[in-house]
């Protein structure tokens, strides 16, 4: 479990090279939110069961009709490395997905902080469900860390003869009733693309990436190879979660959210992961939870408004590490 | 100016003029009301589309497929279930074969049926009733289909020389094939894909 299988011979020296940092003293990183984008008006009750809807209600946890969900990514600067957690989506004139908002090209965001996309060295993917691992292609130096789980999941669902077991989505919806789709075959060639170009590194399990940033399986938290990102930083260890921590709030108050191949134990454990490692729920990354940006999400208040009115947050400097905060 | 000068003219006012003055102003506020009324109506979507946050910039909405466009829709459908299937699983020979699971003889063994699933894909959709509204999207996604077909017809030859440079080709013809084939998706099934 506690080893990096490179993929390919460059692929391979990629993950010696991880292993040979790993015994380097970690360094804190300086970590920022990016929104990628908004997903409008999303019912309360379809992200999170425990949130539904109940007209008329003055329950706090049921008072909420609609939420407005956001895709964050997580850009980590540790030393002259600028790593990226998921990659958000790619909105284009063939892919405009009806009821989002505020999508901005990832490229332009990361000048908004000072980087430019040659400067991203690394992509891990909490999952490769098409929101979260869009625009790897515009990352060409960048290599990525899936879950070798994760790949062998989507192969299984693939192949599977019954079709609402379908990796690929057969009920226009959604994958409410297919649910182990949420792969366009766009997605899974930028993925094989990166494969091919030797900029892949298959993940077995755990992995330390850079000193002091490890990668933790959560397999079946969300998606049969999720992964998690724990990275040091000056204000304690965050734990980033993709869409195992698709809330924050979930994490606060131990509810399932975004359930789809999930199965709700192993999101739960995964929770758990970020309280053993981080201390509580403050410092756990959640990707779509609709408070980011606020005070009532701490973590990440400190929060400004970027392109197309798509929002980031500086959430901790390393030592010497200049705001990017206008 | 006329009923003016009228006015100035004579200072009495007989039945008719009062009746008439009491019409006009009638008509005048019936008017007044009409158009205060069709400018909230006009008002309304925009202030809702701003309450709800709306669809992101540019995109307005779409009008209904019309019964024609929904049978074309609803027939291509099954056909595009099964050639996203079969793109993936040519993506995943390759995945396969450059993560050494398999060898470049299973490549072949793996990509060779779906030339033809590709094939037989782009005639069963060459027979469908096409509405003439349609006719771009339907040029487009059998281009899409031949592209997957060239496609996994250069992946195959990885099998005779071993050369990456036919899946590093291929990709990028698969790749192109699945740009088109979401632009038809945008076109016909606009929630194909949603949040996850």
């Amino acid at each position: 479990m506690r080893r990096v299988v490179g993929a390919v011979a460059t692929v391979a020296l990629a993950g010696l090279g991880v292993l040979g940092t790993a015994t380097a003293q970690a360094q804190n990183c300086s970590v920022w939110l990016v929104e990628s984008s908004r997903f409008m008006n999303v019912p309360f009750g379809a992200f999170m069961p425990d949130r539904a809807y109940v007209p008329g209600s003055n329950s706090p946890s049921n008072n909420i009709n609609t939420v407005d969900l956001p895709v964050n990514v997580g850009v980590i600067k540790c030393g002259k490395e600028l790593v990226l957690y998921d990659s958000g989506w790619k909105q284009q004139d063939y892919l405009k997905m009806t009821g989002s908002d505020h999508w901005a090209p990832l490229p332009d965001q990361l000048k908004l902080l000072g980087f430019s996309a040659n400067d991203v060295t690394k992509i891990v993917i909490g999952h490769g469900h098409w929101d979260h691992a869009g625009q790897l292609m515009d990352f060409p130096n960048a290599v990525l860390y899936v879950q070798r789980e994760e790949l062998k999941g989507i192969e299984w669902a693939l192949n599977y003869p019954n079709p609402r077991i379908s990796a690929v989505n057969t009920s226009q919806g959604g994958c409410m009733r297919t649910p182990a789709c949420g792969y366009p075959p766009k997605t899974l060639d930028e993925i094989y693309g990166k494969v091919l170009s030797g900029k892949a590194v298959i993940v077995d399990g755990e992995a330390e990436i850079l000193p002091g940033v490890r990668i933790h399986p959560a397999h079946r938290a969300h998606t049969a190879g999720s992964q998690l990102l724990e990275v040091p930083t000056s204000i304690g260890k965050l734990v980033f979660g993709s869409d195992a921590y698709s809330s924050w709030e979930g994490i606060r108050d131990w509810m399932i959210a975004n359930p789809q191949q999930t199965d709700t134990v192993q999101q739960f454990l995964a929770y758990e992961k970020c309280y053993k490692i981080t201390g509580g729920y403050q410092n756990c990354v959640a990707a779509h939870e609709p408070l980011s940006y606020s005070d009532k999400y701490p973590l990440t208040k400190n929060s400004w408004v970027g392109i197309n009115g798509s929002r980031m947050a500086e959430i901790a400097l390393a030592s010497g590490e200049k705001s990017r905060k206008p | 100016m006329s009923a003016l000068a009228s006015a100035h003219g004579s200072p009495r006012f007989g039945f008719k003029q009062i009746a008439m003055g009491v019409l006009l102003l009638g008509l005048g506020a019936i008017a007044a009301l009409a158009m205060v009324r069709e400018g909230r109506h006009a008002a309304a979507p925009a202030q809702n589309a701003a309450a709800v946050g709306g669809a992101f910039t540019g995109h307005t909405e779409r009008p209904a497929l019309s019964p024609a466009e929904e049978t074309y829709a609803a027939e291509l459908w099954p056909i595009h279930q099964q050639t996203k299937t079969s793109a993936v699983q040519m993506t995943f020979a390759g995945l396969a074969y450059k993560l050494g699971d398999i060898d470049k003889a299973a490549v072949k063994e793996r990509v060779s049926p779906l030339t033809k699933m590709f094939r037989d894909a782009r005639a069963q959709a060459g027979r469908l009733q096409v509405p003439p509204s349609l006719e771009k999207q339907h040029q487009r996604y059998l281009a899409a289909l031949k592209q997957y077909e060239d496609a996994s017809v250069e992946m195959v030859k990885v099998a005779r020389d071993g050369k990456d440079e036919h899946l590093v080709a291929a990709q990028k013809m698969s790749y192109a094939a699945s740009e088109d084939s979401l632009r038809v998706g945008d076109a016909l099934w606009p929630g194909e894909y949603k949040p996850n």
